[in-house]
């Protein structure tokens, strides 16, 4: 099975495929993710994972890299 | 005594220096307090009560809040009673009257206008409030257990009156702490007070002249001249708030105490979005963290996208959302200034924009990819910088106009009778500045460009000047201070310019 890390890579490569995701660790502070990149993100991850992201949650450090994603999500399966 | 006048930099500011600095450590908030209650109370009288409501209910609610622990009902309950008790407050004493003229022009009965007095900043200072509440509700923070750090946070003299808007946990910290006072902190505060002093005195207020001119005789303006005073108020507005916000940052950081930027260079911006990440900056936070983010991501949009996904595809849903997400923002943003048609038009203008951006991408990156344009090229990114300030500028002159229909008449005549030729035939001239003030309005905004270019490409020129030698340095230094004095705007025929913001 896929690990988490991969399949929110798949998902950010299906939004812009120009972004070296694995490597990158601003997304959000070098703005190569914006607002409107979010929207999608958002309802990307939450089917994907069948998890719901809050308001809280959106916050720059879970959504900067890979692995922030990643380790929100994981958190908000535990939940 | 605002924060360009003379008693506020040389007798209030000073004054709360000194006794700060030789207050015990502990007992340094506490002067911090009296000094921001004795300037809210200067400005507001006994208006200053609506603040201390607001900062005792804020406080009450905060812990109710946190003491709800898991119940998540109850949290709920407190949070929206909270925050709806503050925007009970604001459209009372904001929008009263809107809402009566509403009501007169619907049903052609004409309500006498209520005479209702609104406290100082009180449109700042509520979101301030609201963003704490919501932080607590959230978990991000805790409940702040001092009633006096709580109104301190709102309070803050420096900010009072235009922001910047600040999240407690970039803030309240800092206000508590009762750092000391250094010697570097007050020189970098006093170049930063004397920079925004400049952009304020020698451009904006000479500008507003010109304004007020253009903007309340406009029915005497066509052409040319609806250009002239579209750029004028940007510029005026952008020389004016960020030259407040420099001494706002100023004034704070003497206390060692850092205040959020709310300008980014913003006349670099390529695009309406990114305007307003660059312009009151943290508006736009506070939009986005408290407005954009739980719209986009509550019940009602994750319905939508389940819905739309797979009836649409991806492109229709996400223009979907972001019209459900941008709308109640750019509402909010415009309604937020104050109860008027131009400011809800200038709100549903930058909405209109962000949507064609979203449902535009698809055709930007398929123009580029498709004719191998490098889109970060010097020549696009002029073209876009450009069309950026046609937007801007547009925005501003319904922002700025007497009304929203001013503001589409003054639109429609700057097509007609266009007459470049009042450029250089002494128009310009017959707006209540002569030749000298257009050279120091013109010489200043040139300076600023380069210090904004400069900033741009993140040379810091503080940085610079501490490295050169000392006849350089204080030349540089004292260039400022007497450029201040000579080209400042004032003596007789001037009155002191009122702060555009703090009537927001």
């Amino acid at each position: 099975m896929d690990t988490i890390e991969k399949r929110i890579e798949e998902i950010l490569m299906d939004e812009d495929d120009s972004i070296d995701y694995k490597n990158e660790k601003h997304l959000i502070d070098d703005r190569l993710l914006d607002s409107f990149g979010i929207i999608s993100l958002v309802s990307d991850l939450e089917e994907e994972f069948d998890v719901k992201i809050n308001a809280v949650d959106m916050v720059p450090e879970n959504f900067n890299s890979i692995e922030g994603m990643a380790s929100m999500i994981k958190k908000l399966q535990d939940n | 005594m605002g924060y360009n006048t003379l008693p506020y930099l040389f007798i209030f500011l000073p004054l709360s220096l000194i006794v700060y600095q030789l207050s015990p450590r502990r007992y340094r908030r506490y002067v911090l307090l009296a000094f921001s209650l004795t300037y809210f109370f200067m400005w507001s009288r006994q208006l200053i009560i609506y603040l201390l409501l607001t900062a005792a209910g804020v406080w009450g609610i905060g812990l109710l809040i946190e003491r709800s622990g898991d119940r998540k009902g109850l949290r709920r309950l407190f949070a929206t009673t909270g925050i709806g008790g503050l925007f009970a407050i604001l459209l009372y004493l904001k929008y009263t009257n809107f809402f009566i003229r509403i009501i007169d022009q619907a049903s052609g009965a004409s309500l006498p206008e209520v005479r209702i007095l609104a406290p100082i900043g009180v449109s700042f200072y509520t979101l301030e409030a609201v963003g704490y509440l919501l932080e607590v509700y959230w978990g991000r923070i805790n409940a702040d257990r001092s009633l006096f750090s709580v109104t301190l946070f709102l309070s803050f003299f420096p900010q009072t009156m235009e922001g910047p808007i600040a999240r407690y946990q970039d803030t309240a910290s800092q206000l508590n702490a009762g750092n000391p006072v250094s010697e570097q902190q007050i020189f970098d505060g006093m170049c930063r007070i004397i920079w925004g002093m400049i952009k304020k005195l020698v451009i904006a207020d000479r500008l507003s002249i010109v304004v007020n001119e253009l903007y309340h005789n406009h029915a005497a303006y066509d052409g040319i001249m609806i250009p002239i005073a579209a750029v004028s108020y940007a510029v005026q507005l952008y020389m004016e708030f960020s030259g407040v916000m420099d001494i706002v940052i100023g004034s704070a950081g003497m206390f060692g105490i850092r205040l959020p930027e709310n300008f980014r260079q913003p006349f670099f911006s390529q695009s309406a979005s990114e305007f307003w990440r660059r312009w009151h900056i943290t508006l736009g936070v506070w939009l986005k963290t408290y407005v954009f983010y739980p719209v986009t991501t509550s019940e009602m949009t994750m319905r939508w996208n389940r819905f739309a996904r797979k009836k649409f595809g991806r492109y229709i849903t996400k223009i979907g959302t972001s019209f459900l997400a941008l709308t109640p923002v750019w509402l909010f943003n415009g309604l937020w200034h104050g109860g008027a048609f131009n400011y809800i038009f200038y709100g549903l203008y930058y909405l209109a924009l962000l949507m064609l951006e979203v449902i535009l991408e698809p055709v930007k990156k398929a123009f580029y990819k498709k004719t191998g344009f490098d889109k970060n090229g010097r020549a696009f990114t002029l073209i876009r910088i450009l069309r950026t300030w046609l937007i801007i500028f547009t925005g501003e002159l319904f922002f700025r106009a007497e009304g929203f229909m001013a503001g589409l008449s003054m639109f429609i005549s700057g097509f007609t009778n266009i007459g470049i030729s009042r450029l250089f035939d002494g128009s310009l001239l017959g707006l209540g500045l002569d030749k000298a003030d257009w050279f120091a309005v013109i010489a200043g905004t040139i300076v600023v460009f380069i210090a904004d270019i400069l900033k741009e490409k993140q040379i810091d020129l503080k940085a610079y000047l501490a490295k050169r030698n000392v006849v350089i340095r204080f030349g540089a230094y004292y260039a400022l201070i007497f450029g201040l004095i000579i080209f400042g705007a004032y003596g007789a025929g001037y009155r002191p310019v009122d702060l555009i913001y703090a009537g927001f």
